[in-house]
């Protein structure tokens, strides 16, 4: 039985311009131990399925469906056993480590009170296991630096202080949010190398939210592809590389920029993110999509497995996605809904 | 942060005298002086009153006599109006009155204001919410003007459980506390719950209650120092103008307190009580927009001085 299993989840968000769909209909299975990551472009709702597991969801907010940890439900499920199960259990680091550790609280106090909320110890020694915590995440002179406060850290060390903090009570599932995408490029290696240095160390089950294929590509086993709140693609990591099956995750590779290739022009795949506040009927990818088809508009092709371990969504035959020679459609520019926007006032409200 | 402390007092000094200097000569620009009356004085008099108070002198020297008598003596002069009362007099009379009522006035004012701003934050759109949004904009719209004469009405005239006026024990100090706090305590529960809403908002908010932290361990160790701040900064001249008292209170329930002598300084041209109790605000400000600056620094570890 797998760690943690999701069925026909759900988020949809009230906001002044009317219901938004984050999240529509996910299943997901993550084993012990094992890591997955979650790909999509900003707005396809990588980030909120994360948020809906914890119970994390911004007030006007509301998950549906099922999510079950280690056999017990926790979808909406009452604040005394949520408060059990999340830092102890399940733990997070959130994408921004400038805002997200409390800037009036010593990093001793923010991390102590993990500890001694959960293993009950008393502050002495909850502070100094947590900064025996910061020693391993290698941030120098632990014991010393441990009464500073977040401002006194670099972003760097602020995210190691996140993961350290979100290692205190040895969780079974590490849920990371985009954990490099504020550092800088030389930053984000060191703490993607540490975090699967760690993961390895503490043998817990990591979901990796990352709009990086490159961070996905050495560190995931196995990657979900995410657009408009759905999965697009499913499969380990070798093959989303390598035999990339549906049209979106091709665009994703190929919007990767190579040195090795000549040319001024990035790639990058035409069209923008769908209004999610009107989601179309069928595939969300459909209007940007190069193999797009009537059937496309209707109603959103099914989720099928085509091999060991592989799954995708998407009506074009294998072997067209495969050949990649679909003709570019005519787009318009990028329409001005922005998946941003929609976010930002999701979170107003 | 002690430098930054003193740094602050000795900044103090000319801010004090400059506000002396404008007051004195926004006071002198006014028309009419404090022996004018309906009925004329004969010339004569005029001028040995101006002679004894010192009102012939040119207005510079005016000036330097009034400021020596307070950096010399400590003395604010004596009244123009009533010959046999010290400024220094009437301010120890009347500032202990306000400095009570409003003291406690603004107590009550934080505490009920922030629990009120705190809850409804919480509870946002629901009734508890709307129903302290409702409370506190309909506190803040009836002035004290006509909830001291409701008051009166209430609880002196028809129910007869408090003094409508005077100034004594305990029972004295309810409704001055209850007409002078009032928009006060609106407007800290509206400040309140806004900042409370923006900080509930915000990204450490998320990581604490991903620690499996209670929500009251939430609001109370993680929500509520930042979420006081603006608050603060609105406390600090709150404070001084609820302890210099306020005119409508002191006439409504005849406290005797400086707020009173205040305005009546200003239509006497008594220019002696004026000036003091303008000194004693200024200073008052000057005091507690430090004080201000110090609680923000001991809340927020980026403020450094």
């Amino acid at each position: 039985m797998s760690l943690l299993q999701i069925r026909d989840l759900n988020v949809r968000f009230a906001t002044t311009d009317g219901e938004v769909s984050a999240v529509n209909g996910i299943n997901l299975d993550v084993a012990r131990g094992e890591t997955l990551g979650i790909v999509g472009e900003s707005g396809s709702g990588k980030s909120q399925l994360a948020f809906s597991i914890m119970g994390l969801l911004a007030r006007n907010g509301r998950a549906t469906g099922s999510v079950r940890f280690d056999g017990a439900e926790i979808l909406n499920a009452p604040a005394p056993l949520l408060n059990k199960i999340r830092a102890e259990r399940i733990a997070m680091v959130f994408q921004d480590p400038m805002t997200s550790l409390n800037p009036y609280m010593r990093v001793s106090d923010q991390m102590a009170e993990v500890l001694m909320l959960h293993k009950g110890m008393g502050k002495t020694q909850a502070v100094a296991e947590s900064a025996r915590m910061l020693d391993a995440v290698k941030i120098p002179d632990a014991k010393g630096r441990i009464r500073l406060y977040p401002h006194e850290f670099s972003g760097g060390m602020r995210q190691r202080v996140m993961i350290a903090m979100a290692l205190l009570c040895r969780p079974d599932l590490l849920i990371a949010d985009e954990p490099t995408t504020a550092l800088d490029v030389t930053v984000q290696a060191q703490i993607m190398e540490l975090m699967a240095d760690l993961q390895r160390e503490f043998g817990m089950a990591m979901i990796l939210i990352t709009h990086d294929l490159g961070v996905v590509a050495g560190s995931c086993e196995r990657v979900m592809v995410m657009y408009g709140g759905r999965i697009m693609e499913r499969a380990p990591v070798d093959p989303i590389f390598a035999d990339p099956a549906h049209p979106y995750t091709q665009g994703l590779l190929a919007a990767i920029p190579r040195v090795d290739q000549k040319g001024d022009q990035l790639s990058a795949i035409p069209g923008s993110p769908p209004n999610m506040t009107h989601p179309p009927a069928g595939c969300p990818f459909a209007p940007r999509c190069a193999y797009v088809m009537p059937v496309c508009g209707q109603a959103m092709p099914p989720l099928d497995a085509f091999a060991p371990g592989r799954e995708r969504a998407c009506y074009a035959s294998l072997d067209v996605v495969r050949k990649g020679h679909a003709p570019q459609p005519d787009l318009p520019e990028p329409a001005a809904a922005d998946l941003d926007e929609m976010q930002e006032s999701a979170h107003d409200h | 942060m002690f430098g930054f402390i003193l740094r602050r007092l000795a900044v103090a000094i000319p801010t004090l005298l400059l506000l002396i200097v404008l007051s004195f000569l926004l006071m002198h620009a006014a028309p009419g002086g404090p022996f004018t009356q309906e009925r004329a004085l004969p010339p004569q008099i005029i001028a040995n009153l101006n002679a004894k108070y010192g009102l012939d002198e040119p207005l510079w020297r005016q000036i330097v006599n009034y400021v020596w008598g307070i950096v010399a003596h400590f003395d604010f002069g004596p009244s123009f109006v009533y010959p046999d009362r010290t400024v220094n007099q009437i301010i120890a009379a009347g500032f202990p009155v306000t400095l009570t009522y409003g003291g406690i006035a603004f107590v009550a004012a934080v505490v009920v204001g922030v629990s009120l701003g705190v809850t409804a934050a919480i509870r946002q759109n629901t009734w508890v919410d709307y129903l302290a949004v409702g409370t506190s904009i309909g506190a803040q719209v009836l002035p004290n003007f006509v909830m001291a004469p409701i008051l009166v009405l209430v609880f002196t005239l028809w129910l007869g459980w408090l003094p409508g006026g005077g100034w004594g024990g305990p029972i004295f100090w309810i409704m001055p506390v209850v007409a002078l706090s009032t928009s006060f305590m609106a407007s800290i529960a509206r400040i309140t719950r806004s900042s409370m809403l923006e900080v509930l908002g915000s990204n450490h908010i998320r990581t604490a209650r991903a620690k499996g932290l209670s929500e009251s361990k939430v609001i109370l160790r993680h929500a509520l120092k930042p979420a006081l701040l603006p608050v603060i900064s609105y406390l600090g001249p709150a404070f001084v103008t609820m302890i210099t008292g306020s005119v409508v209170v002191d006439i409504y329930f005849s406290t005797g307190g400086i707020g009173r002598s205040f305005v009546d300084s200003a239509l006497n041209r008594d220019y002696a009580v004026m000036m003091g109790i303008t000194i004693l605000v200024g200073a008052l400000t000057i005091l507690f927009s430090l004080v201000v600056d110090v609680l923000y620094a001991w809340i927020d570890p980026k403020i450094r001085y």
